[in-house]
């Protein structure tokens, strides 16, 4: 009887250990920057700056290209069109017709 | 008023640049050292870099250059060397560049590097290193070149074996420093050839008077010289092996200093190649089998550092390309837009290393991007400049270069590898982002991980912006020196985007064909090829080092020994003497008549000579 | 370093022995090399062999010296060409950068063999075969480029051409003289 009361007193620790996720440990200051406790198994936590320079950072990448691609979209896709002489009329280029001469 | 103050202001500010470096040296060696050494090397190239700023833009404004000699140093009868600064285009916009990721690198290595004991001498290394590639970037004659390309390669081989305890490193820093001595061999040769045939050394005086000469030697030479230095195919096994040294110098090294001095140095003395159709091609060609053979090497290897440091060699082979080409400027542009996203690629991948127990297999890597967004983004920028997306850094020198490489009369072959080297990039840097920043985690299951820090994110950040930007910014400012091809048709104008692209895509499919294994046994002949460096290693590191090794032992310990203090010595007298002794028994035989008619000879003969002279 | 040279005199002071006979005492030429030192005579006898194979702290079986012809090898066992690189990095060696065993036979050429010089390490792919690949690609691509340069690549372009007779007259051509008639196209 006393080992399935100790069986079930393992089984109270675990769920709560389980219902607590991953133990939220308080951040410290060392060293210049935010603490985070290494953590076995579960995804460190991270800070909301860190996540913010993230999304920052590249939707300002992805801005500055679409900003340009809109603006400027000459440098990509070259500045003048590549004449294309077969579209060229005889008229354009001045060569009389083969009747007149 | 200002105006007229421009010049002394341009001035006073370039040699404050120089001074404000070279004052934490100095110090170092009269006082104490100081409390926080490393904060106060960072600081001096901070203000250094700003107060570059200054230069550069009045440069950019009012395109003021000029060349400041400071004194005589030397006049060794022919040739006056002096210590002359040369300030122009090429030297202040990448002074500024260099000081701007110096800086960065520095603050990262004091947080990299801040357990070590030596660090002090760590960041006087870093800083030696920089001035040498100032000194090398500035100089207006070949002798203060060289002292700046030697001081490089010695800064460079004292840093890379920084972890002397470790055979790897110490082998490391060995290669870089033998096969750059290769290349300094083609250095000296360019130099004494000048010294010869045009007894000055001044870089100005040499352009004027080479104007009309046959200058192939000396820009052999010189190709020599740049092909040591920036790891070109045949003396490039150094620049992935010194990925043994800390991870701020790799970032160092393959950014603004070292490697680039190569290409720097082809920039510089271009004047030499321009009207030489020979080497040009040699040039171009060198840098096609460069750019594709790094490339396929980074294909498959597993190491992130190794990855990064092949892409730069592959990089450094567009550059010799765009030498090749004739495109100086476009080298220079390239090498400027680069130092940006490979420092920063650099440090991404030293922060991830260090947050995963220093682990830098990419296959023990995985979902990075989930517990370290800001390293990951960074990394993802830096993999998209690098392929040449367009309107970032790489886009404005990649694409420019493979324009002009698609609009002249070249080697078609060089043309073709250099394209495939193109997508091989997109493959790679997809390959480092699918397997770190991507999918679930592979790494030990307690990993130290935090980027919190303002020493990891702010140098990154700072690279990340400039690795946006910079492209934009030097597009708009350098004005060509030669005109560029504008009009060409729309699928040359597209060719570098479709090839990354058309990497991108069969990337893409290969990370998919993974997921099912249609081979057990897939044909490795290719793969070894490309994970064992193309063999290059394997094959002339051990016969270049036995062949003279084994003939060097068996020449000092037993062949000489055996010739010249056995045969030529006791033995080979001993003989000697035996034989003629053997000679003078025989001739000593009963001839006493001979003898003395012999001596009746010569004193007849000695008695005319008395009478008659 | 002040204080080891301090206490280094002090320790000379002690032995009562002063001046540069100190020094003399242990002090030997680094060129000669004592007769123990080299190796003795080819060993021709079993019982020598086995003497040798004990001098060089080896088993007999192990024992193979080199052919005795006239080299000077003497009766140093022949041990297999294999560097120090290609060695166990985890077993705890006595001397775990060089990877070598207080006492162990040197190999004649162990100044080659030593960690950053010759590797003899097994690679994945044989020898020949490596050779044969890269000088194999180095040749296809020296032929390629040779084709290449045969070949070149280029966008034809056709000299600029201007209207009103190549410019004659914007590029300060004489108004008087009439110049002739510049023809671009051919029909």
């Amino acid at each position: 009887m006393s080992s399935l009361v100790r069986i079930g007193s393992v089984f109270r620790a675990g769920s709560q250990l389980l219902s607590r996720g991953p133990a939220r440990v308080g951040f410290r200051k060392a060293g210049g920057g935010v603490h985070i406790e290494p953590q076995y198994r579960q995804a460190p936590q991270m800070t909301r700056n860190q996540k913010f320079h993230a999304e920052f950072l590249s939707s300002a990448m992805w801005f500055w290209i679409l900003w340009h691609f809109w603006h400027n979209p000459d440098a990509v896709l070259g500045h003048f069109p590549w004449p294309d002489a077969s579209q060229w009329t005889d008229e354009e280029l001045g060569i009389p017709t083969d009747e007149e001469e | 008023m200002f105006i007229d103050q421009l010049p002394q202001m341009f001035l006073t500010c370039l040699s404050l640049t120089m001074v404000l470096l070279i004052l934490p040296i100095i110090l170092s060696m009269v006082t104490k050292p100081l409390n926080n050494w490393p904060l106060y090397v960072k600081n001096s190239v901070k203000m250094s870099f700003f107060t570059s700023l200054i230069p550069s833009i009045i440069y950019l404004n009012t395109n003021m250059q000029s060349c400041v000699i400071y004194y005589r140093w030397m006049l060794v009868s022919p040739i006056e060397i002096n210590i002359s600064l040369q300030f122009d285009q090429y030297s202040m916009i990448f002074m500024s560049i260099a000081l701007y990721v110096t800086w960065s690198i520095l603050e990262f290595a004091m947080y990299y590097m801040h357990t070590d004991i030596l660090i002090n001498r760590f960041f006087k290394y870093l800083l030696t290193f920089l001035i040498s590639m100032m000194i090398l970037v500035t100089a207006n004659n070949m002798f203060q070149l060289f002292i700046g390309w030697e001081g490089v390669g010695i800064m460079s081989f004292l840093l890379i074996g920084w972890w002397y305890g470790r055979t790897d490193a110490n082998m490391a820093a060995m290669q870089a420093v033998i096969y750059n001595r290769v290349g300094d061999i083609g250095l000296m040769l360019a130099m004494a050839w000048l010294l010869i045939n045009m007894n000055s050394w001044d870089i100005q005086q040499l352009f004027i008077m080479t104007k009309n000469m046959d200058t192939t030697i000396p820009a052999m030479g010189l190709l020599l010289a740049a092909m040591g230095k920036s790891a070109q195919f045949g003396l490039h096994p150094w620049l992935p092996a010194a990925m043994e040294g800390p991870t701020p110098v790799s970032a160092l090294l393959h950014s603004s200093t070292m490697v680039v001095a190569g290409i720097f140095l082809l920039i510089r003395l271009h004047p030499f190649l321009e009207n030489n159709n020979k080497v040009l091609t040699a040039a171009l060609c060198l840098g096609a089998i460069t750019t594709f053979f790094t490339a396929a090497c980074a294909l498959t290897q597993n190491d992130i550092k190794k990855i990064v440091a092949f892409s730069t060699s592959s990089q450094l082979g567009l550059m010799m390309v765009a030498i090749g080409l004739n495109q100086p400027q476009l080298a220079f542009m390239h090498i400027c837009t680069h130092a940006f996203f490979k420092a920063m690629m650099f440090l991404c991948s030293g922060s991830i290393i260090h947050s995963l127990n220093d682990e830098q297999d990419i296959r023990k890597m995985g979902g990075i991007h989930k517990i370290m967004p800001m390293t990951s983004t960074c990394l993802m920028i830096g993999s998209l400049a690098l392929m040449g997306t367009p309107f970032l850094a790489g886009f404005f020198s990649k694409d420019a270069i493979i324009e002009a490489l698609n609009t002249s009369h070249l080697n078609a072959w060089a043309l073709m590898l250099t394209l495939i080297a193109t997508s091989f990039t997109a493959v790679y840097s997809l390959r480092i982002i699918y397997f770190v920043s991507m999918s679930t985690t592979r790494m030990l299951p307690l990993s130290p991980v935090n980027e919190n820090n303002p020493l990891i994110i702010n140098p990154i950040k700072r690279l990340a912006w400039g690795s946006i930007i910079a492209g934009f910014i030097l597009y708009n400012f350098i004005l060509p020196n030669k005109t560029q091809m504008m009009t060409m048709p729309m699928s040359l104008k597209l060719t570098a985007l479709i090839v990354s692209l058309l990497g991108l895509i069969i990337a893409f499919e290969l990370a998919l064909l993974t997921n099912k294994q249609i081979k057990i046994h897939p044909t490795k002949i290719l793969h070894n090829f490309s994970n064992m460096l193309g063999f290059y290693p394997h094959t002339m590191h051990r016969l270049m080092s036995k062949l003279p090794l084994m003939f060097g032992q068996i020449n000092a310990t037993q062949t000489t020994d055996q010739s010249w203090t056995e045969m030529m010595g006791p033995k080979g007298i001993a003989n000697l003497q035996l034989t003629l002794a053997q000679k003078i028994t025989h001739m000593q035989k009963g001839l006493i008549k001979t003898y003395l008619s012999i001596t009746m000879l010569s004193l007849l003969v000695i008695t005319a000579m008395i009478i008659y002279f | 370093m002040a204080a080891l040279r301090n206490r280094l005199f002090q320790t000379l002071l002690r032995k009562n022995v002063t001046g540069i006979t100190s020094f003399l005492s242990s002090a030997r030429a680094a060129s000669g090399v004592s007769k123990s030192m080299l190796p003795g005579p080819y060993p021709k006898t079993p019982e020598e062999r086995a003497a040798a194979a004990k001098k060089y702290n080896m088993r007999v079986e192990d024992y193979e010296p080199y052919p005795d012809d006239g080299m000077g090898y003497g009766d140093y066992p022949k041990l297999p060409d294999k560097s120090q690189q290609e060695r166990d990095p985890w077993y705890l060696w006595d001397h775990p950068d060089l990877r070598r065993n207080w006492g162990e036979p040197m190999h004649w050429h162990f100044d080659m063999y030593i960690r950053n010089r010759v590797d003899t390490s097994p690679s994945p792919v044989p020898w020949n075969k490596m050779c044969m690949q890269l000088f194999g690609f180095i040749g296809v691509m020296l032929f390629m480029f040779w084709l290449g340069e045969k070949f070149p690549a280029y966008q034809p372009v056709a000299p600029k051409q201007y209207p009103y007779n190549n410019l004659y007259l914007e590029r300060g051509g004489d108004p008087n003289k009439e110049p002739e008639e510049v023809k671009h196209y051919e029909i």
